[in-house]
C-alpha cells in the first residue's frame, strides 16, 4: 500500500514539473482549460527582436479566431520574471495569456524551436502545425515588405476544418529556445 | 551691393558628414585556430570568442545602442550563440556590405573567416565559458556623448509617435539652429533617438530655410525619404554627416570645417523600422565648434541616371550605367551609393588617365536597410581625364522577395521607397588646380550639370543647375536659356520661375522679370526671394509704392533682413517719405552695423532732410 502511494507521489511530481506556469506561479495546462477549442501556443522572447515585432500581427491573428482558438503566449526563458513579461504584455498590448515554460513542457509538445514560434493543435489535441508565423522574415534583419505567405493562418483554419496542410512545419527566422539556459 | 542671385541648387540628400563608422573598439584580432589548438582543444568563450564580439559587435550590443541585446558577457553571448554562429557565417552582422577591394575603406566592420570558422566551432561544441583567466576586459560603455559634452546641443522640437506595425518611415526632422553669427563646426554627434528602431539618419544642410514650408506646422517635421534642398548662392554641399548603427562620430580635420550661418537649418533626414510596440522617436544633435575656419572646400559630386531606370516587371537583371569624366585634379574622400528595393548589384569604379581601373566600391548583395557612406582609409587621387563609372543591376521579379510590388509592376524613378534610384555621392577635394581658373567646385558643377543635360535632356534640375553656373559666371544669355528649358518641363515651378526673374534682373530686364516673380508667388504665396526680387524689380521699373508692398511682405516672413530693410527705406525715400525711409535704414543697420548701402543713404538722407 506504502510503495503504491509512494510511486503515485512520484508521477505526480513528475507531472507538476512539466507543466507550463501562469504569471502568479500556478500550474496551467492550456489543453484541459481550452476544452472544445483549437489551441495556439505562440513561442516568444523579449529579447528577440522578431518576436516583438510580430506583436500587432500575433494580435490580429488571435483576434480573428477568439470564438475558435485559445490563444497562449508562451515564454520558454527561465530568466523572464513574471514582472517583466507582465510590462512587456501591457507595452506591446497583449490581452492574451501568458504562460511561462521554465521546464519547456510546452517546447516539448509543440517542438518548438525558435521564437517567434507557433504551435497549432487540433480539438483532439494533435499538434497540426508548428513553426514561422507567415514568410515575413527573409533572415536575421531583413524582412519583406509584407508576408507573402501566411502559415498560421492556414494552420488555423486546416486545424478547424480537418483539411490536411501541405506542410506540418516551415522553420522561421529567430531565436533559438535552446540557446537559453 | 545687394545680391538679387538666389538661385538654387539640388544637391537632394545631401549628406555631409563628420561621422565614420564601425566601432569604438579595436579591431578584434583572435589567435590562429592553429595556435588554440595546439594549447588548448577546445574553443572557449573567455579565449576566443570574447575578443571577437567585443571587437566586432559590443559596439552597438550593448545598453541604448543599437543592437536589440547586449553582449557583453558570457551570460548574454551564449543566449544567442546559434544565431550569432547563423548570422556571421551569412555575413549578416556586422553589418558590411562592400566585397574586399584594394582601396581600403576605413573602419571596415568585416570579420575574419577564421573568426567565423572559430565562433561556428564554439556554438557546435557547447558554447563553453572557459578559464576566467583568459577573458579580455569587457568594452567601455558608449555613454552620452562620445566626443565630451558639445557646445551645442539641438533637440527635435516634436518627437515622432512610430505605429507599432506598416512599413519603414522615412521623417525629417528640422532644426533651427541658434547662432548669431557664423560658427565653423569641426564635429557632429547625430542621437537619433531610439537607436534600436532607427536605421539610419543623415543631416542635409539647408541654408536658406527652404524646408520649412513642407511641414505641416512650424516644428512638426515632414515625411519623405528623398528630400532636396534650396540653396541661394553657389555653396555646395561637402560633408557626409551621417549615422547608421556603429557608428562612432569623427571630429574633422584641420581646415575642412563645416560653415554654418546664422539662419541655417539642419534637417535630420531618417529611416525607421517599427518594433511591435509605439515609439517615441527624439533625436538630437551635438554641434562641436572650432575657431579655424575653412581652408579646404571639398564637395558632394552627385553621378545618377534615373532617366535610364524604367525597369519592366519580371526583368530580374535590368543594368543602369553610367559615365563622368573629371574636369580637375580631385582626392576622393568617400562615398555613397543609394538604390532603394529592387537594387540587387552596385559597382562604382574609376578608369584613370593611365588606364589603370580601380574599383571604388562593389556591393554585391545590395541591403537598403544597411546603407551606408564608406570613407576611405587614404584619400584616393584621380587626376583630370579620370572616369567614374557606375553600375546598378536590379532586380524587379517575384524572386527579389524585397520588391515592394506584389506582382511587380514597371517602376521608374522616384522619391518614393516604392520607386527606384540610381544615385552615387563622391566626396571629392579638389587639389592641384590653377586658383586663376576659378573655383574647382563650379568647374565639376557645371560639368556634371551639362552630362546630366546629355544624359536626360527632360531633366529638369539639370537644367537648372547648368543655368545656375552660367549665371554664377555671369552668362546671362545662357543662363535664361537654360531657365526656360527647365521652365518648360515645369512651368509653375516656384524656384525656376524666381531664379528666372533674378536672372532677367541681373540682366537689367525688370520688365521682363516681373512675369516670372509673379509665377513664383501665384505658386508660392509665402516665397521669401520672389517677394524680395519682385520688390527689387519695381524699385527699378520705379513704381516705388508696389516696390515698398512687396518688402514689407519680405519683412512679414523675416523681421531681421538688412537688405530688405534697406532696400525698402530706398523706395520710401524716391517716394519722397524721408521718416519713414530713416527708420528702416535706422533698423538695417541696428540688424548689421556695416550695412553699407544703409550707411550710404542713410548719410544721403540726412544730407538732404537738412537741406530742407
Amino acid at each position: 500500500m506504502s510503495i503504491t502511494l509512494a510511486c503515485l507521489f512520484q508521477v505526480l511530481m513528475a507531472h507538476a514539473q512539466q507543466t507550463a506556469l501562469d504569471l502568479d506561479g500556478r500550474p496551467v495546462n492550456p489543453f484541459t482549460i481550452a476544452a472544445g477549442k483549437v489551441v495556439v501556443l505562440v513561442f516568444l522572447r523579449q529579447d528577440c527582436p522578431v518576436s516583438s515585432r510580430y506583436a500587432p500581427v500575433i494580435r490580429r491573428i488571435s483576434a480573428q479566431y477568439s470564438r475558435e482558438a485559445s490563444f497562449w503566449l508562451v515564454y520558454p526563458d527561465r530568466s523572464e520574471t513574471p514582472q517583466s513579461i507582465r510590462k512587456y504584455l501591457g507595452d506591446y498590448g497583449y490581452r492574451l495569456p501568458a504562460l511561462r515554460d521554465p521546464d519547456r513542457a510546452l517546447v516539448q509538445q509543440a517542438r518548438a524551436e525558435i521564437t517567434p514560434e507557433a504551435a497549432v493543435f487540433d480539438r483532439n489535441r494533435q499538434l497540426v502545425y508548428h513553426g514561422r508565423i507567415d514568410n515575413w522574415y527573409l533572415e536575421f534583419g531583413r524582412a519583406r515588405p509584407a508576408p507573402t505567405t501566411h502559415e498560421l493562418n492556414n494552420a488555423i483554419q486546416a486545424a478547424l476544418t480537418g483539411k490536411p496542410l501541405p506542410q506540418s512545419s516551415v522553420k522561421g527566422v529567430g531565436c533559438y529556445i535552446s540557446d537559453l539556459q | 551691393m545687394n545680391s538679387w542671385w538666389r538661385a538654387w541648387m539640388r544637391w537632394t540628400l545631401v549628406l555631409a558628414a563628420a561621422a565614420g563608422m564601425g566601432s569604438v573598439f579595436s579591431r578584434a584580432n583572435p589567435r590562429p585556430r592553429e595556435q588554440a589548438r595546439q594549447t588548448a582543444p577546445q574553443v572557449t568563450f573567455n579565449r576566443d570568442i570574447a575578443p571577437i564580439i567585443f571587437g566586432a559587435c559590443a559596439s552597438c550590443h550593448q545598453p541604448g545602442e543599437a543592437g536589440p541585446f547586449p553582449l557583453l558577457t558570457y551570460e548574454e553571448v551564449k543566449r544567442h550563440a546559434r544565431q550569432i554562429a547563423e548570422v556571421t557565417r551569412a555575413r549578416t552582422m556586422p553589418p558590411w556590405l562592400p566585397e574586399p577591394q584594394e582601396l581600403r575603406l576605413a573602419d571596415e566592420m568585416r570579420l575574419a573567416d577564421a573568426q567565423i570558422r572559430t565562433i561556428q566551432e564554439w556554438a557546435e561544441d557547447g558554447s563553453v565559458e572557459g578559464d576566467p583567466a583568459d577573458l579580455p576586459p569587457p568594452p567601455r560603455p558608449a555613454e552620452g556623448w562620445r566626443l565630451g559634452k558639445p557646445d551645442l546641443i539641438l533637440t527635435a522640437e516634436r518627437p515622432l509617435v512610430l505605429a507599432p506595425t506598416g512599413t519603414d518611415t522615412y521623417w525629417n526632422f528640422i532644426f533651427h539652429v541658434p547662432i548669431t553669427e557664423t560658427r565653423w563646426v569641426k564635429a557632429v554627434e547625430i542621437h537619433p533617438g531610439d537607436k534600436r528602431y532607427v536605421h539610419h539618419a543623415n543631416i542635409l544642410v539647408d541654408r536658406s530655410r527652404s524646408s520649412r514650408h513642407k511641414e505641416a506646422e512650424p516644428g512638426a517635421g515632414f515625411g519623405g525619404m528623398e528630400i532636396r534642398i534650396e540653396s541661394q548662392v553657389f555653396d555646395p554641399d561637402s560633408h557626409m554627416l551621417f549615422w547608421k548603427p556603429g557608428t562612432v562620430p569623427s571630429v574633422e580635420p584641420d581646415g575642412m570645417a563645416l560653415r554654418l550661418d546664422k539662419g541655417t537649418d539642419l534637417i535630420l533626414n531618417t529611416h525607421m523600422q517599427p518594433s511591435g510596440k509605439t515609439e517615441i522617436i527624439q533625436p538630437s544633435i551635438g554641434l562641436y565648434f572650432t575657431s579655424k575656419p575653412a581652408t579646404k572646400f571639398p564637395m558632394l559630386l552627385q553621378l545618377e541616371d534615373d532617366a535610364k531606370l524604367n525597369i519592366p516587371p519580371e526583368q530580374r537583371n535590368f543594368v543602369v550605367t553610367d559615365e563622368f569624366t573629371l574636369p580637375t585634379d580631385v582626392e576622393l574622400l568617400a562615398i555613397y551609393p543609394h538604390a532603394h528595393y529592387l537594387g540587387k548589384d552596385i559597382q562604382a569604379f574609376a578608369t584613370l588617365p593611365d588606364g589603370s581601373k580601380k574599383t571604388l566600391i562593389h556591393i554585391l548583395h545590395w541591403n537598403l536597410s544597411w546603407q551606408a557612406v564608406y570613407r576611405y582609409a587614404q584619400p584616393v587621387l584621380l587626376p583630370k581625364g579620370t572616369t567614374i563609372a557606375l553600375r546598378y543591376v536590379y532586380d524587379n521579379s517575384d524572386e527579389n522577395p524585397l520588391n515592394p510590388n506584389h506582382p511587380p509592376v514597371r517602376v521608374k524613378a522616384g522619391n518614393r521607397s516604392s520607386d527606384e534610384m540610381c544615385h552615387l555621392w563622391l566626396q571629392v577635394l579638389p587639389v592641384n588646380y590653377d586658383r586663376a581658373q576659378g573655383d574647382p567646385r563650379m568647374r565639376l558643377q557645371e560639368a556634371l550639370a551639362r552630362h546630366d543635360v546629355a544624359n536626360d535632356p527632360r531633366d529638369f534640375e539639370a537644367h537648372y543647375n547648368l543655368a545656375a553656373m552660367e549665371q554664377a559666371k555671369g552668362r546671362l544669355d545662357d543662363a535664361t536659356k537654360e531657365y526656360e528649358a527647365a521652365l518648360q518641363l515645369r512651368p509653375g515651378d516656384a524656384v525656376a520661375n524666381n531664379a528666372m526673374g533674378a536672372a532677367l534682373l541681373a540682366a537689367g530686364r525688370p520688365e521682363k522679370a516681373v512675369p516670372y516673380l509673379s509665377q513664383a508667388l501665384k505658386t508660392r504665396p509665402d516665397y521669401l526671394e520672389a517677394h524680395y526680387n519682385l520688390g527689387t524689380a519695381y524699385s527699378a521699373e520705379s513704381d516705388f509704392e508696389d516696390a515698398a508692398q512687396q518688402l514689407h511682405l519680405v519683412l512679414q516672413l523675416q523681421p531681421d533682413d538688412a537688405d530688405a530693410e534697406a532696400n525698402l527705406g530706398s523706395a520710401l525715400a524716391e517716394m519722397g517719405r524721408f521718416p519713414e525711409a530713416k527708420s528702416h535704414f535706422e533698423r538695417a543697420l541696428q540688424i548689421n552695423p556695416n550695412h553699407s548701402l544703409a550707411k550710404e543713404n542713410l548719410e544721403e538722407l540726412q544730407r538732404q532732410m537738412s537741406d530742407r
